[in-house]
């Protein structure tokens, strides 16, 4: 299924170059979670990086379905 | 006592007359410094009634223990006074050189009583205190006046000063320092420019005594080193200073577009970190001391929206950017530059301007009054309309009132997005429930530097709230709210000190930060300490508002009844009702929302 990984800022830096302001799309398994899905980048997998599922907070094992967003940025103080 | 000098400047601009005053140390110690000073000096010497705009009000400048000392960021200064926007409390926040040049005139705090019979500024250099004609640069804009007031007194000086629209009383008038910085919020310009002071001029070589220099060198090493491998990590603060922001609300969909109508924009590429850092970035400008460096100089090189200056920042860019609907980058940066010349919050600034493009949109305000059209995307309005407001000519003059008194004024007072009638920053609060609480109860109206729970719901720091859900938010609200507090006392910039407002356990405990505050002054807070003297300082400033007549802790109707009509948060108002009961409970208020007697007893505040 087609699911897409969109990476904020300087973690824009973990995607390969086909990636359009961000944002990969990537072919993965049914039953392929959050989780397994960001781990793909090589981004901080611990409370360094905020980890949204379609812009919502959710638990890392959730398995995605065709069409998500999964979306990774750096925590740090804001605006 | 150190860290701090313990004394006042207080000058009457009526008489011009100057005298100084020494800080009793129980005093300098119960309320931290800066803010908390500001509002004990205010609440103690002026009747919360008093119309912000007249002689009788006070304008405060005020640094912290910290500021002018080795700690990284240690360079911030507050503004505090009554605001004429909102007729609430002004605290208004800025860093850049001033703060620090400021406190080295052996100063703590400069108050502005009475008004000047003609255009003044005030130089300061240590003991050399002298109220000056202003005529020559009254009606210049804050680049030429800086230019002008820098050359004419010493290179070595630094300048806060007001531009045309704090001369004309344009209620989003802010102080601006060093050009390009900004104590934005509340009309703090207006209160400045009803008072006739154009400008205050620093300079001198009194840094405050330390109480442990060797310890406060080693601890701002350390922390220098531990920002420092945040940025050699590829720090976002440093690579695009707020910039990258637009694109984290947007995933969230808490982007304020089109004056809140949405809460995502579909060309938020067009504006974003990479777009400026990509097109239009020259350099990082680092505030005094900082080693962070968010600060930005920015340049359009030609066309016609050329023009150099700093920034944007996310909250310029979700305000006279997606705010207004505008996608244009060069012309957004014009606006932002605009705004800093003629001494602007872009924030009120921009979403004024929102709601009258929505009022325009919707016919309650005819082109005939407006004198154009004024699109939802029309950059070029845009632009124009922040002139017309700077100079109160034509519709710029029911601009200049802000949102609220324009939909008002015009029949549609839903429209505006406020709350105390100023502006909302840019969080959308259905999508940001702790938000939508914190702009219900702040002191000073609608601001994310009140206690940014954002921090929490938005940026996981120091870890990820769920920002759809209500519970737990009324005691994060209150712990935000006052280790804010604590670091606008401090003198340090939040932007580190946030780093620093929680323990190792990520509890809000300051540990750190009250240790720096010790090493500075000696004063040997705990944490528990610091923290406590901050909700001194938040509840007396709770005081004076309710004392203002500001008695209702609510929501404007666009975000208690409006839904979001798009992104992740699709369908969600702000539940104000399900935090606010709780809130006044976790804060020891009573069902109104006034400090109980035994609450003001347990922080020696007067009844």
């Amino acid at each position: 299924m087609m699911i897409r990984v969109k990476l904020i800022a300087n973690y824009r830096e973990a995607l390969p170059p086909e990636a359009k302001h961000g944002v990969v799309e990537l072919d993965v398994p049914d039953g392929t979670t959050v989780y397994e899905a960001i781990s793909r980048f090589d981004i901080p997998l611990n409370d360094e990086s905020v980890i949204v599922l379609n812009g919502l907070t959710v638990d890392m094992n959730t398995p995605l379905v065709e069409g998500d967003m999964v979306t990774a940025f750096s925590a740090i103080a804001g605006g | 006592m150190y860290g701090w000098h313990l004394r006042i400047l207080r000058v009457n601009l009526t008489t011009h007359k100057v005298t100084t005053e020494d800080v009793d140390p129980k005093i300098a110690r119960d309320y931290l410094g800066g803010r908390g000073w500001a509002i004990h000096y205010l609440y103690k010497e002026m009747d919360p009634m008093t119309d912000p705009l007249s002689p009788e009000n006070k304008l405060i400048f005020a640094t912290g223990p910290l500021t002018a000392t080795p700690a990284p960021t240690g360079n911030r200064y507050m503004v505090v006074t009554k605001s004429p926007l909102t007729g609430a409390l002004a605290h208004s926040n800025s860093g850049g050189e001033f703060p620090t040049w400021m406190k080295r005139t052996g100063f703590d705090m400069f108050i502005f009583e009475g008004k000047s019979p003609e255009p003044v500024y005030l130089f300061v250099n240590e003991d050399q205190v002298e109220v000056r004609s202003a005529a020559h640069v009254w009606g210049k804009d804050v680049h030429e006046t800086t230019d002008i007031l820098k050359a004419e007194t010493s290179a070595d000086a630094r300048v806060a000063c007001i531009g045309p629209a704090g001369e004309n009383l344009a209620l989003m008038a802010a102080i601006m320092n060093d050009k390009h910085r900004a104590a934005a919020r509340s009309g703090v310009g207006a209160v400045m420019g009803s008072k006739n002071l154009k400008a205050v001029v620093a300079m001198g070589n009194k840094n405050p005594p330390l109480h442990d220099p060797e310890g406060m060198r080693a601890l701002s090493v350390d922390t220098s080193k531990n920002v420092g491998a945040d940025v050699k990590k590829g720090s976002n603060m440093r690579i695009y200073g707020t910039s990258y922001v637009p694109q984290v609300t947007n995933t969230l969909g808490i982007l304020p577009t089109r004056n809140f109508l949405q809460g995502t924009f579909e060309h938020v590429n067009n504006i974003d970190g990479d777009a400026l850092k990509n097109q239009y970035l020259i350099r990082h400008t680092p505030c005094y001391r900082c080693p962070l460096s968010c600060g930005r100089l920015t340049e359009v090189p030609d066309g016609k929206y050329k023009g150099k200056g700093e920034g944007p920042e996310y909250e310029t860019i979700s305000s006279l950017g997606t705010g207004c609907g505008v996608s244009d980058l060069a012309a957004l940066l014009k606006a932002n530059y605009l705004c800093n010349e003629y001494g602007m919050d872009t924030i009120t600034t921009g979403m004024t301007i929102a709601a009258a493009m929505e009022m325009y949109e919707k016919g309650y305000i005819p082109e005939s009054v407006i004198g154009q059209p004024l699109k939802f995307g029309d950059h070029d309005a845009m632009i124009e309309m922040i002139k017309l407001m700077a100079y109160m000519e034509g519709f710029g003059k029911d601009l200049a009132m802000g949102s609220y008194r324009l939909a008002e004024k015009y029949g549609h007072p839903e429209i505006a997005v406020t709350t105390r009638k100023q502006e909302f920053p840019g969080y959308d609060p259905r999508g940001s429930q702790g938000m939508g609480l914190l702009y219900a109860t702040s002191n000073k109206g609608a601001s994310h530097m009140e206690g940014d729970v954002a921090y929490e719901e938005v940026f996981g720091v120091p870890v990820k709230e769920n920002p759809l859900t209500t519970e737990g938010k009324p005691e994060l609200v209150k712990h935000f709210e006052d280790s804010f507090a604590l670091m606008d006392s401090s003198g340090l910039c939040v932007f580190v000190a946030i780093r620093y407002a929680f323990n190792k356990d990520r509890m809000i405990l300051p540990e750190r930060l009250a240790e720096m505050m010790n090493l500075s002054t000696g004063a040997g807070y705990t944490p528990e300490e610091a923290l406590k003297a901050a909700e001194r300082v938040y509840n007396l400033e709770r005081m004076f508002l309710l004392k203002a007549g500001s008695t209702e802790d609510t929501l404007p109707h666009r975000m208690l009844h409006e839904p979001l009509p798009d992104g992740p948060a699709k369908g969600k108002v702000v539940e104000l009702d399900k935090m606010l009961p709780e809130f006044y409970k976790v804060r020891g208020w009573d069902e109104k929302g006034w400090p109980t007697k035994e609450k003001l007893m347990e922080l020696g505040l007067p009844m």
